[in-house]
């Protein structure tokens, strides 16, 4: 590959990830109107348990306590003045919180939250220490007898 | 003992313990004639695993006949079985609870054993055979043993009972129960035959390379069926649960992803070891770890320490289980540890930018993956046990940590495969993945344009197009120096496995991420509207059979055809379960299902629409990888094995040629 041609990719590299950064900006961050009270309703009934059932959420759950929870979302979401984490937290106070779907981030709970990123540090930890190791048995260093070892067979030459 | 249950339960038993004498008397045949190199005695070998393989068919044709006749002198009968079951829901309700799925496992090892006994005919009098054979005997012994004691299908039952009440209603409403837990069961089974051998290899202390490439064919055929059954139970969760989704991260789907996760990582790391000889320790150890999770996954859902929507019975298998698993545990480790000095392996990675350095990144992103998974699934049995709490890891847990995993892995996924073995220099990195990038800014752009919005969607299609143009690249280059003989082997029908998976991945962020679903009161001869979609109620019908009491609102959606979600009350359950009614397309799904109460004749209905953007692809997706699975079996271009110690610049000449 030619310099010039080599010089040109490399711009374009550097176009293709700036175009790729805008679209993410802008299509992460662009507002696409109010949420329908249906979503609202599907989202906050995502991260609530149906109390009866065995770990589904009330949006999966067709169990009839889920419906009642269901519908005095819907109630709540329809009167307009709570917003969502308030009516998550009012179930919580409701029924307790057996009825939370996300762990909390305190106590005993947040371990589980906290040991996924201590297992990535710990294996990346391996990786990067496998590959020093790899690196320092790989690479020969020269010792001064290597050094001497040469230097005379290049006297020997001369 | 033999009396009592009738023909059919004394036959069941009968059969089952000739499995256990012949698993046990196989198992003792394949050692110690490893152990004595005896040759007579390893003729015998494959004889016991035909004895073995008759016992299990027998007992489960016995099962099946049971069950068709209707005899319900068997206690599992009585569970599960019921006159007004149609046929082939009967045939499937054999292995609709937890003693009948015993049982199909006990049948599929056995055929596995068999198949590898077949496979080995002519290489019985490799000591190494025999140890494998012999680690498959054991573990049919297991569960013979298991399905003959604690989880035994053939116990007699109460007398006078003359009905049942079926299998549990979602497991008599769609086909796929005939197909889904087969398949999975071919997977998840099948990741015995690997782990023998790596046991044997252990044993022989051969733990060299030639075993790895002898079982390449059964891991993949395992893992492939494994994919199928994940996938085809997604499908049945989504036509059949009525929440319009695919996957809960319930416990029982998490024990079928944990060993998926692990064998798709050996599947990878063991390519590092063909080419390179490196990673053995590790590769055995994933392949310990893909068979110890079927069991412990087995443990974890059957025994009713979790509770979990296919948790349809509790019994005593549990300790049986857990001391299986820690028996498999304590000797994999303590003989990877026996043979800690054989495992050293010469050579090393050069640079991390390298073929090797992405399988190894693969590895870490799926072992942290198979780590949150575990992790969230027995939480909060932790927390149980530590504070005596109820807590529940659900969804949006799962969720996300796995959606940015999952993003990191389509970006491995884009790069690894035009990265050469040894090294790469950034210039050829940069020129190899230069229209896979553009793919990926189109893909961008597009859905942007189509007005997706959210970084995590936007990402996963962006590196969605990404990977889709590093397969396609190489599915190209492929195809145009061999012909229609670049389509098979493995790096071949390993990029069609990729775009299968990307293609499941964009499905999945688009239609999570972008479901719109509102409930509608439909009255007849009223037009309702939602999201661009009409619909109008035609009629609310009831049917009534022996069996079902539906009530079925039928639908015309977009002036077409009409739809018919309903709700099905299964009288001898008395349990009421609502089927779902969808109309696919290319573009998006339309769910429909009916909401309670329904009142029969009524001219109004409640209905309850979700619009699911690209959903059909994820059955597309699977359809891709199973093709995919195939084509990678098939030998491919031969290709002469890297030497394991560094010889700098060749290899990138070559490549780059």
């Amino acid at each position: 590959m030619s310099n010039a041609a080599s010089v040109k990719n490399k711009w374009t590299w550097l176009l293709l990830t700036l175009v790729a950064i805008a679209l993410l900006v802008f299509g992460g961050t662009r507002d696409t109107g109010p949420k329908t009270q249906s979503d609202r309703i599907d989202a906050i009934t995502k991260v609530i348990a149906c109390p009866t059932c065995q770990g589904e959420s009330v949006y999966v759950s067709r169990a009839s306590a889920a419906e009642s929870i269901r519908a005095e979302v819907a109630r709540q979401v329809a009167s307009g003045q709570k917003t969502d984490d308030e009516i998550v937290a009012f179930m919580e106070a409701r029924f307790g919180s057996r009825v939370l779907l996300v762990p909390r981030s305190t106590g005993l709970d947040a371990l589980v939250w906290v040991l996924p990123v201590f297992a990535l540090v710990c294996a990346l930890g391996t990786l990067v220490f496998a590959f020093r190791r790899w690196s320092v048995s790989g690479s020969s260093t020269v010792s001064d007898a290597d050094i001497e070892m040469v230097e005379q067979a290049l006297r020997d030459a001369e | 003992m033999f009396a009592a249950g009738g023909i059919n339960g004394a036959l069941g038993r009968a059969l089952l313990l000739i499995g256990i004498v012949g698993s046990l008397f196989g198992a003792i045949a394949a050692i110690t004639s490893a152990r004595q190199r005896d040759q007579a005695v390893a003729k015998l070998v494959p004889r016991f695993a035909l004895l073995v393989f008759g016992a299990s068919v027998g007992a489960f044709a016995v099962m099946e006949r049971a069950m068709i006749t209707r005899d319900y002198s068997l206690a599992y009968v009585q569970k599960v079985g019921s006159n007004s079951t149609p046929a082939l829901y009967n045939f499937a309700a054999v292995w609709s609870a937890l003693e009948g799925s015993i049982l199909m496992w006990v049948l599929i090892l056995a055929g596995y054993t068999l198949a590898v006994a077949y496979w080995l005919r002519k290489k019985m009098d490799d000591v190494l055979s025999r140890y494998a054979l012999g680690v498959m005997f054991i573990v049919s012994l297991f569960f013979f043993v298991l399905s003959f004691g604690p989880a035994n299908p053939f116990g007699s039952g109460e007398p006078g009972v003359f009905d049942g009440p079926g299998p549990n209603p979602l497991l008599q409403n769609h086909l796929l129960v005939m197909f889904h837990p087969p398949l999975l069961y071919l997977g998840y089974v099948g990741m015995t035959v690997p782990f023998a051998f790596a046991i044997a290899a252990l044993v022989t202390g051969r733990v060299g390379e030639g075993w790895l490439l002898a079982t390449r064919r059964w891991t993949l055929f395992a893992w492939g069926f494994l994919t199928l059954g994940i996938i085809l139970g997604s499908w049945w969760s989504y036509e059949v649960l009525g929440w319009s989704g695919v996957w809960a991260w319930d416990p029982v789907e998490n024990a079928s992803l944990l060993p998926w996760i692990t064998a798709t990582a050996y599947i990878h790391s063991v390519l590092v070891q063909e080419r390179r000889g490196m990673l053995r320790v590790w590769n055995l150890s994933l392949l310990v770890a893909t068979f110890s999770l079927t069991i412990l996954g087995t443990f974890l859902t059957r025994s009713g320490v979790l509770n979990s929507v296919h948790a349809f019975s509790e019994s005593p298998i549990g300790p049986w289980l857990l001391a299986f698993f820690a028996v498999i545990v304590v000797v994999s480790v303590g003989l990877i540890g026996w043979r800690g000095d054989r495992l050293h392996s010469p050579g090393s990675i050069d640079s991390p930018l390298s073929r090797e350095g992405a399988f190894l990144a693969n590895n870490v992103l799926f072992s942290v993956f198979a780590f949150v998974v575990l992790l969230g699934t027995v939480f909060p049995l932790v927390v149980e046990a530590l504070q005596d709490r109820t807590i529940i890891v659900g969804e949006p847990f799962f969720d996300r940590l796995t959606i940015p995993i999952g993003i990191t892995m389509l970006t491995i996924m884009a790069i690894a495969p035009v990265l050469p073995w040894r090294k790469a220099s950034q210039e050829l990195l940069l020129t190899r993945l230069f229209w896979p990038a553009w793919c990926g800014v189109l893909a961008l752009a597009g859905s942007v344009l189509v007005g997706a919005t959210g970084f995590a969607p936007l990402l996963t299609f962006a590196m969605g197009g990404f990977a889709a143009g590093s397969a396609l690249r190489q599915v190209v280059l492929a195809t145009r120096r061999q012909g229609l003989r670049g389509l098979v082997g493995r790096a071949n029908g390993g990029m069609i496995v990729h775009l299968g998976v990307i293609v499941i991945s964009v499905a999945l962020a688009a239609s999570n991420s972008f479901t719109h679903s509102q409930e509608l009161n439909l009255e007849v001869g009223k037009v309702a509207s939602f999201s661009g979609h009409t619909f109008e109620l035609v009629e609310v019908v009831e049917e009534k059979t022996e069996r079902v009491f539906s009530v079925k609102a039928r639908v015309i959606v977009d002036g077409g055809k009409a739809y018919a979600p309903a709700i099905a009350r299964y009288l001898k359950q008395g349990m009421t379960v609502g089927t779902p009614s969808v109309r696919t397309g290319l573009a998006s799904d339309v769910y429909l299902t009916l909401e309670p109460p329904v009142r029969p004749g009524s001219d109004t209905a409640r209905i309850k629409v979700f619009i699911k953007p690209l959903l059909l692809w994820l059955w597309i997706g699977g359809g891709l990888m199973a093709l995919g699975t195939v084509l990678a079996a098939f030998p491919g271009r031969r290709r002469k094995p890297t030497a394991p110690t560094s010889d700098d610049g060749i290899d990138d000449v070559l490549v780059m040629l």
